[in-house]
């Protein structure tokens, strides 16, 4: 087995993939005055449109992994 | 000059005045609290061309600025979660003004105060399993001496291969058995792509899981004693973290 184990770090930074998938598919939901047409699914298919959109530039690149 | 919105971060229960002093918001703007009966909100002026609906549609498609808003947004929570019961709001929850903050904390204000009581003293943690991608063709060393000999080794290579699932597999669910045991509250999130997560491998199980801000390390230790004796599985744990996924409302 491998373990990765972000404990021991006092502040632990959540990957951003994490963070992303958390703000915007969870937390409390405010009808604020402007983000009512990016809720829900459209909001999540952006996300995953630019995230996977940005790995695969990198990926174009060349970029080592 | 700019025409300006509120972006509101969270929304805290008993959040001292001066818990956020030297924490930045988003651009660097200061983090101010409006407060409403027993709850603050806790914003700052974001330019409404940057946050409005037509910036935000095209702003969230930029990685960059996704994360350099996110990466803020997660500042301003966790300086406010150290000091106080809070229950994070999504990315990008913009106000034109004051009035509308109070007046939504207002409609929702018996919800908030449920999410701030189920999350008071508790962080998230987050526990994933990986299926380790499996050695490929180990078997085409030597060519097969004939269709029967082909067929043989193709039967022995599928059965490896179920075998492997069903230990990895039984070995998610120990995982699991263990965090829900830890744990006050389990979600189960969606498995994340490779190509996003950067774990190679099939994610079997991703979980967040909401424990007592006591009990989080030895829920840690816990699964990382269950992931010793597995060896066909990644184990990945990582918190704690604000309440981030048992912090919505039940009725939205």
């Amino acid at each position: 087995m491998t373990l990765t184990s972000a404990e021991g770090q006092a502040q632990t930074r959540i990957a951003l993939v994490d963070l992303v998938d958390r703000l915007l598919g969870s937390g409390v939901v405010l009808a604020g005055d402007l983000v009512i047409s990016l809720a829900g699914v459209d909001l999540v298919q952006i996300r995953l449109h630019a995230l996977i959109a940005s790995v695969r530039a990198e990926m174009a690149e060349g970029r080592p992994r | 000059m700019a025409e300006r919105a509120r972006y509101v971060y969270a929304v805290s229960a008993g959040l001292p005045p001066d818990a956020l002093r030297g924490v930045a918001g988003i651009a660097g703007a200061p983090v101010e609290l409006i407060g409403h009966r027993d709850l603050q909100a806790l914003v700052s002026d974001v330019d409404l061309g940057e946050y409005g609906e037509a910036g935000l549609r095209r702003n969230l498609e930029d990685l960059g600025w996704l994360e350099e808003t996110a990466r803020a947004h997660d500042d301003v929570v966790r300086a406010a979660t150290a000091a106080a019961p809070t229950a994070p709001l999504r990315l990008a929850t913009i106000f034109l003004d004051d009035e509308g903050v109070r007046r939504c904390v207002e409609d929702l204000y018996g919800d908030l105060r449920a999410a701030l009581q189920r999350v008071d003293g508790r962080r998230e943690w987050s526990v994933k399993v990986v299926a380790k991608p499996r050695a490929q063709a180990r078997a085409s060393a030597a060519a097969p001496t004939g269709g029967a000999d082909y067929l043989r080794r193709k039967k022995a290579e599928s059965q490896a291969r179920q075998s492997a699932d069903a230990e990895a597999l039984a070995a998610a669910e120990r995982v699991s058995d263990a965090v829900t045991d830890g744990a006050v509250a389990v979600r189960r999130l969606p498995a994340q792509d490779p190509r996003l997560s950067g774990l190679e491998g099939e994610m079997l199980l991703n979980l967040a899981a909401l424990v007592e801000q006591d009990a989080g390390d030895d829920l840690a230790a816990r699964v990382h004693e269950i992931a010793d004796a597995e060896a066909g599985v990644d184990v990945v744990v990582a918190g704690p973290w604000p309440p981030y996924s048992f912090a919505t409302l039940e009725t939205p």
